[in-house]
């Protein structure tokens, strides 16, 4: 018989580790480049080049270069219909497999909010304009939601079973989650899982339309914050059962230790202020790893910088913890909605690596309302053992993951 | 670790309630094809949409007045689902409730009309209103909200598989002991601009009918609602084996791995099998499958009478067997040729000591997934309810 958690009735039977990762994104192509940029605190943040912005309060995202992600595809041959977040995630998984090449997922768990929407987009402009249509097919099979990851399955010879979490912004940390969760319970030993989304006009002018994005700096917790600007990437961590990684004498990057999962029904696009969703996500993480509050020594925040965002989250930090350092990297990069929690966990794995707090830059002044420990503008060294990472999104879904520093 | 139906619920072209669309079904009705004209040209397309009647006979309710109709059916079919259980959630049973909800194209309906907005009269045009309602998880969110459900929500996209998907991530999550209930829901809703998509991948047909397993794979016709099925861990019908699925690279390789997954279902004897076929390359897939493994077993697939409802059908399909099971009589196969390779029947059929059936569903997205249905007992029939 599996044994019970008190807290939570959780079957507990297998400990999670984390056995590589890979990640594209606009702090880098790799885990070496977005460690640099991280230490740098870069501002990835361009204006955007894809579609027409010009009617738009944003003009700017955090974007992963054409010329370095299609260039791979011309040196490897791959199919020219490959929508680039299928590019995204073959380049994310390239490197997940480089570090274990035995790697066979049973199954896939992976987030997204919009799949390769840009193709739709081409096919529904050229049906409205009378325009070549001749692509149609290939804009159409490849624009699901599911595509890119089947499309990176099959760049290896994977033909595991996609199950693809689409809870807008809150995806790739609840892939993670749920992933941990699979691997935890017994029943899988080898899960791949992440997360993927690209810049689409659709959804650039539609957050833009509910004045979410802003036209200035993104600046999570600032004061003076005023929205968010959008971005883009895909990133993958391999989930094995640590013991059995251990018997092989895989390296272990980091354990899971924990996951929690709230819906707050409170609006569609809002979170509840009082901060109950983002509350309930991380006490149930916390409760799920079994650890309080005061262990966990960093916090990756949702941190969109939106005002209504940052407030909740920020009240709902500053009850559980006692002035955890918090950063948004999202300043950095931009929300790549998605693909973002799967983003920010390889980011709370290189902060456990390499013993640093990632920055929030951007930061100029404390919101009064909120009492944080912001990681304002620089990186720092800090000694980190256990740090959680926030996602939240669209419908009131909010997820929360804990990860801890391997130790033998 | 049981996991078994306690309740289910329905919205399709053919009416909403499990029982007036098994009858339906059972007497050997097709939905009546709406025609849907394409707004760029003087194309028009048939699909199997929910009718006006239906819809107008579905609960209102304040959260679902903005909303899509992809939310309304959903909630209608999980409202039905937690009634026909008897299952009422209240704040202390909230959180032991997962919600996994199962959709393919979304609410494609605002998602067309908001970037309709911005390709015609840029993006200043956009409506803040409708870009929450194109986001996949709308439809949970709302049901969520409407249900009072505060722990675990997910939804799984994917193609017309993924309903069974959301299934196994359902049993998946029920191994977890603080959850006593998992509602799966799946559903559709059917525009132009969908049809001319599929018709541009030459998956559709423009006019019913489909025709299951014909060599010429003239192709499907789309149809929308929602299928609901309420899984708790007791029940006359239990999901006895959940395949986890398969992904295929090329549709010629869709047979194999339906033989796989048959043949790991199929260990024990398997009274009938609901199919997916649906009128396009997957009949055939499923027809060598179902050949070489099961060859003797009755084969029925409900697209013919209802379309293809693609993140709804798998739910449909699950509904369809459990109903099988649970009344001992399966519902005509409408459309099929006479020399289609497999048992079928024309006419009802009973299976009056029918005891497991596996449920297929193969997408034409290249995934791939299936389950075991084992009826526990045959109680007498209760209208409405599963017990």
């Amino acid at each position: 018989m599996p044994k019970t958690s008190p807290g939570n009735g959780k079957s507990v039977t297998s400990r999670v580790a984390v056995t590589a990762a890979g990640v594209v994104s606009p702090l880098g192509f790799g885990l070496s480049e977005t460690l640099d940029s991280l230490r740098a605190a870069r501002d990835c943040i361009t204006r955007v080049t894809r579609f027409s912005v010009a009617e738009c309060r944003c003009n700017t995202a955090g974007q992963v270069p054409d010329d370095r992600l299609l260039k791979e595809q011309h040196d490897t041959n791959r199919p020219k219909r490959l929508h680039r977040t299928s590019h995204m995630m073959i380049r994310a998984l390239t490197e997940a497999l480089a570090q274990r090449p035995a790697f066979k997922p049973e199954l896939t768990v992976i987030g997204t909010t919009s799949g390769g929407m840009s193709y739709g987009e081409d096919y529904y402009r050229s049906l409205c304009q009378n325009g070549n249509l001749r692509h149609s097919p290939t804009w159409v099979a490849n624009y699901t939601a599911q595509k890119p990851v089947i499309d990176a399955q099959e760049a290896f010879g994977i033909s595991a079973p996609c199950q693809v979490i689409a809870n807008a912004c809150a995806s790739g940390t609840n892939a993670i989650g749920h992933a941990y969760e699979c691997v935890r319970s017994g029943r899988y030993q080898r899960v791949l899982t992440g997360g993927y989304d690209a810049l689409s006009e659709l959804v650039f002018v539609g957050f833009d339309s509910l004045q979410a994005s802003t036209a200035e700096k993104c600046r999570p917790f600032d004061r003076d914050r005023t929205g968010m600007v959008l971005g883009e990437g895909a990133a993958v961590v391999l989930l094995e059962n640590l013991d059995v990684a251990r018997e092989h004498g895989t390296p272990i990057l980091a354990e899971i230790i924990g996951y929690g999962i709230s819906t707050d029904n409170f609006h569609m696009t809002q979170p509840n202020p009082s901060g109950i969703g983002p509350r309930q996500a991380m006490e149930r993480a916390l409760q799920s790893s079994r650890l309080s509050a005061d262990k966990v020594d960093y916090i990756n925040a949702h941190g969109t910088a939106t005002p209504f965002n940052d407030a909740a989250e920020g009240k709902a930090v500053s009850e559980l913890f006692d002035r955890v350092p918090v950063s948004s990297t999202k300043s950095m990069m931009g929300h790549s909605l998605g693909a973002a929690g799967a983003i920010e966990a390889i980011i709370c794995l290189l902060a456990l690596q390499h013993q640093f707090l990632p920055p929030n830059i951007n930061f100029r002044a404390s919101d009064e309302g909120v009492d944080l420990n912001i990681v304002a503008n620089d990186a720092r060294p800090m000694t980190l053992r256990t740090v959680l990472s926030n996602s939240f999104g669209f419908g009131g879904t909010n997820a929360s993951i804990v990860i801890q520093k391997f130790e033998a | 670790m049981s996991l078994a139906i306690a309740g289910m619920g329905w919205v399709t072209p053919l009416g909403n309630g499990v029982d007036p669309v098994w009858k339906q079904l059972l007497q050997g009705y097709e939905a009546t094809a709406t025609k849907i004209s394409e707004q760029f040209s003087d194309r028009s397309y048939n699909a199997f949409r929910v009718p006006e009647s239906t819809l107008t006979a579905l609960a209102p309710h304040p959260r679902l007045r903005r909303a899509s109709v992809i939310s309304r059916f959903a909630a209608a079919a999980g409202l039905e689902a937690l009634q026909t259980a008897g299952v009422k959630v209240d704040s202390q049973s909230a959180e032991r409730i997962a919600l996994v909800f199962a959709i393919s194209n979304g609410g494609v309906i605002y998602t067309k009309r908001f970037y309709r907005d911005i390709v015609e009269a840029g993006a200043q045009s956009a409506s803040p209103l409708l870009f929450p309602e194109t986001v996949f998880n709308a439809p949970a969110s709302h049901l969520a909200a409407i249900l009072g459900i505060t722990g675990t929500t997910y939804t799984l996209v994917g193609d017309s598989a993924v309903g069974l998907l959301a299934i196994k991530m359902a049993d998946d999550l029920m191994a977890n002991e603080a959850l006593d209930y998992c509602l799966v829901v799946g559903a559709e809703e059917a525009d132009w601009v969908l049809c001319d998509a599929y018709r541009r991948w030459r998956l559709l047909r423009l006019a019913p009918p489909i025709e299951p397993f014909n060599e010429k794979k003239r192709g499907m016709i789309l149809s929308e609602g929602a299928g609901a099925v309420l899984l708790a861990r007791d029940g006359p019908v239990v999901i006895e084996r959940t395949h986890p699925g398969m992904c295929y690279r090329r549709r010629s390789e869709a047979a194999e791995v339906l033989k796989r997954i048959l043949y790991d279902l199929g260990q024990m004897e398997i009274d009938f099998v609901i199919s997916s076929a649906n009128g396009t390359y997957i009949d055939r897939a499923e027809c060598q499958a179902l050949r070489q493994t099961i060859p003797d077993t009755v084969v029925y697939t409900p697209k013919p009478a209802m379309g293809e409802s693609v993140g709804a059908a798998g739910l449909w399909q699950v509904i369809v067997g459990a109903q099988a099971l649970r009344s001992g009589e399966l519902p005509p196969l409408l459309h099929a040729g006479l020399t289609i390779p497999l048992r079928t029947s024309a006419s009802r059929m009973p299976v009056p000591d029918a005891e497991r059936a596996i449920v297929l569903s193969c997408g034409v997205n290249q995934q791939v997934a299936g389950l075991r249905l084992r009826q526990r007992s045959r109680p007498p029939m209760i209208s409405g309810s599963i017990k």
